[in-house]
């Protein structure tokens, strides 16, 4: 689809799609012209003799002949100088509640224009949205949205912020990156959900152009992250605990999968690793998992199982541990760690009312940590 | 797409094809290796005589006949719907060379065998184009295309099968019922050769998933799902050329002419075959072995042990013969 037939859509339905990837997701497999990618270079990444590069941005560094693609999928070695191909290529394009992302202590009840672009530089097993994110460039419909209409485009949607989102960010850094400074020009905010498997120095630089980041702790072992994910659990730790020494909000999701990482004595070294490296006020939601990609023969979590483990991150101390897919389940609420009074209420991603004032709970004062205007 | 090619529904399992192949494997692994001096011209054309004569002389000494369509036909039933997949990621430069391909598919047609029920084909048109190929669907003849073919394309449901899960070719899971797989012989970076059980990566929707560890165990399991093992009838590799370093990319200074092609009915022979030939390269060069860099092609110890076929020097026969 071309931009401006996109951008028509997206005057003619007001809001555009309030409905997630899906809308991209059934026509998934049609090819798109190799030549019609963007031929961008990338920013992280070091130059070999013979032809060969070497990839800086994520923890793999793979390292490429001429003609190779990464582990990503969407970035290729073109006689030794590497590009990425899906700089301005969004395979998905939505306005999404904040809280689909999720983020509860950011901008609350407000819409994010959430965008992605086709590749993963993991490969979890359990991935929701593997029709966009395990496939190369060429294999998902796309369309021309270069970062200066990202930004017009989220503030024609009556957006506050844009989420980079739905795949993994990392691997279309670069678009990411020009994206959020645009946005930043337009008064906006910049959110990104991702796994943090990424290296130290773009971690660094798009620190300096976004305002929050939702990662991914898909376990606290590594045997997991080898066999679940293929990626690696320490990075994804040194990221959070960068996040956390900036003043870019953070929040953590960790996907609860019934026997696989949901152990109770890992959830409790977890909640201790956060509790003393990362501190007590940031948010950490455990999610509900349903059954997709390579793992269909699980069930669903069992809710008891999303309770207890929530139980032990109020044990530790956490202040704010939720819930998530679970429509209605109190645990989506926020509480005011002090006087235990219901600060925001929602359902499912709807916030239904808030008692908070200056960002403090109304009832007691007490502050609670965000960002709420 | 369905009415180009005119048999596009997905096809039962070709039995006899495959009790054929099965037959010829209880021979043990025989590897046989053909060379032509000067097959190769000095313009880098080939002489397609000579070609289709390595063919034929092969299929010989394989399957122990003489006539080629005898040859054939103890692999091949004559309704079998035969898939060629090559290789062509390299270009016109060190790719699977059409000369070579269409000589294949010449000896099936000359024999008996319906053009209309061969497919030469590759993941994607453009890369076919850019490795000299003209572009063929039409319903009664050769066709030579790719999976990014509209009407093609890849399943939409996963196949998942240890530590794969992908999306496979249509063109493989659905119009083809005995496969070739006529690779390039190339030097790795990270599998250290890519042969003819590497060159079904290029089948699949995400190979890049599976470069980590050497490719390893991903390049035997994949061939070891249903969709490959149940079809793939025979390895012929293109050593016409070979890139002996630095590969999988085409480096001039690391590319010897060896005017040789290299046959089995063991998948796993054929490229432990191959793997040899690529090491006396760089010994003769003065090059480390690929051991000694740190990427030996361990797949095939893998792939030896999932029973896809011999590894190990000593259980394989090579029989060399020269035209």
């Amino acid at each position: 689809m071309k931009r401006r037939r996109f951008c028509e859509t997206l005057a003619g339905t007001g809001f555009l799609l309030r409905t997630g990837a899906a809308a991209t997701l059934a026509r998934a497999w049609d090819f798109q012209d190799i030549a019609n990618l963007s031929h961008v270079e990338a920013r992280y990444y070091k130059k070999h003799p013979d032809r060969e590069i070497e990839c800086l941005l994520c923890p793999r560094l793979c390292r490429l002949g001429d003609k190779e693609r990464g582990y990503c999928g969407v970035r290729q070695n073109d006689g030794g100088t590497y590009y990425t191909l899906v700089y301005g290529k969004a395979c998905s394009a939505n306005v999404d509640p904040i809280e689909k992302k999720p983020f509860f202590h950011f901008l609350p009840g407000t819409d994010a224009f959430s965008i992605a672009t086709a590749g993963c530089n993991v490969n979890c097993k359990f991935c929701q949205n593997w029709q966009i994110s395990q496939v190369r460039a060429e294999q998902v419909p796309h369309f021309d949205l270069p970062p200066e209409e990202v930004a017009a485009a989220a503030e024609k949607s009556r957006c506050r912020s844009v989420a980079y989102t739905y795949t993994e960010p990392t691997v279309f850094f670069e678009y990411m990156q020009d994206s959020a400074i645009s946005a930043h020009k337009r008064g906006l905010r910049n959110c990104v959900v991702t796994a943090g498997h990424i290296q130290p120095e773009p971690l660094q630089d798009l620190l300096k152009v976004v305002d929050a980041v939702k990662i991914d702790l898909k376990s606290f072992r590594q045997d997991f992250y080898r066999d679940y994910v293929r990626g690696d659990l320490q990075p994804v730790l040194d990221a959070i605990r960068k996040v956390s020494q900036t003043k870019v909000w953070l929040e953590i999701v960790y996907l609860v999968i019934p026997t696989l990482n949901d152990q109770k004595e890992d959830i409790r070294s977890m909640c201790r690793w956060i509790a003393q490296e990362i501190g007590l006020d940031v948010p950490l939601h455990f999610t509900r998992f349903h059954p997709m990609y390579l793992i269909k023969n699980l069930p669903p979590t069992p809710l008891s199982t999303l309770e207890s483990l929530r139980d032990i991150a109020m044990e530790e101390g956490i202040h704010y541990v939720y819930v998530g897919n679970v429509p209605g389940h109190q645990g989506e609420n926020t509480y005011c760690p002090r006087c235990r009074n219901t600060v925001i209420e929602r359902f499912g991603m709807q916030v239904k009312s808030v008692s908070m004032s200056k960002g403090a709970c109304r009832s007691c004062h007490n502050p609670i940590p965000g960002v709420w205007a | 797409m369905a009415n180009l090619l005119g048999v596009w529904e997905r096809p039962d399992v070709d039995t006899v094809s495959r009790e054929l192949y099965l037959g010829n494997r209880m021979n043990g692994s025989k590897v046989i290796v053909i060379k032509a001096p000067g097959v190769t011209g000095s313009n880098g054309d080939l002489d397609r005589a000579k070609i289709s004569g390595m063919l034929s002389l092969g299929f010989g000494k394989l399957t122990g006949t003489r006539e080629t369509g005898e040859g054939l036909a103890r692999l091949f039933a004559r309704d079998a719907r035969i898939g060629v997949k090559i290789n062509t990621i390299g270009g016109r430069t060190i790719s699977t060379r059409p000369e070579l391909s269409l000589s294949l598919a010449e000896l099936f047609i000359k024999n008996g065998w319906p053009e209309r029920n061969i497919v030469v084909w590759d993941r994607t048109n453009r890369e076919l184009r850019e490795a000299g190929y003209r572009l063929s669907d039409r319903p009664t003849g050769l066709k030579i295309f790719a999976t990014d073919t509209a009407g093609a394309g890849y399943e939409t449901e996963i196949i998942s099968h240890r530590n794969i899960g992908s999306l496979f070719s249509t063109i493989q899971t659905n119009f083809v019922t005995a496969s070739i797989s006529l690779a390039i012989l190339k030097d790795h970076g990270l599998a250290g050769i890519t042969a003819g059980m590497k060159n079904y990566f290029g089948a699949i929707h995400n190979p890049n998933k599976y470069h980590d560890t050497h490719c390893d165990p991903f390049i035997a399991e994949l061939f070891e799902s249903e969709p490959i093992k149940a079809k793939h009838r025979l390895s012929i590799l293109d050593a016409l050329v070979v890139q002996y370093h630095r590969g999988p990319s085409f480096h001039t200074q690391w590319a010897e002419p060896c005017d040789a092609l290299i046959l089995s009915l063991d998948p796993v022979a054929a490229d432990a075959v191959g793997w040899r030939l690529i090491e006396r390269l760089r010994s003769k060069k003065g090059l480390p072995s690929l051991k000694e860099e740190g990427r030996e092609p361990v797949f095939l110890a893998t792939a030896q042990k999932l029973g896809l076929g011999r590894a190990d020097s000593d259980s394989i026969e090579v029989i060399e013969d020269e035209l």
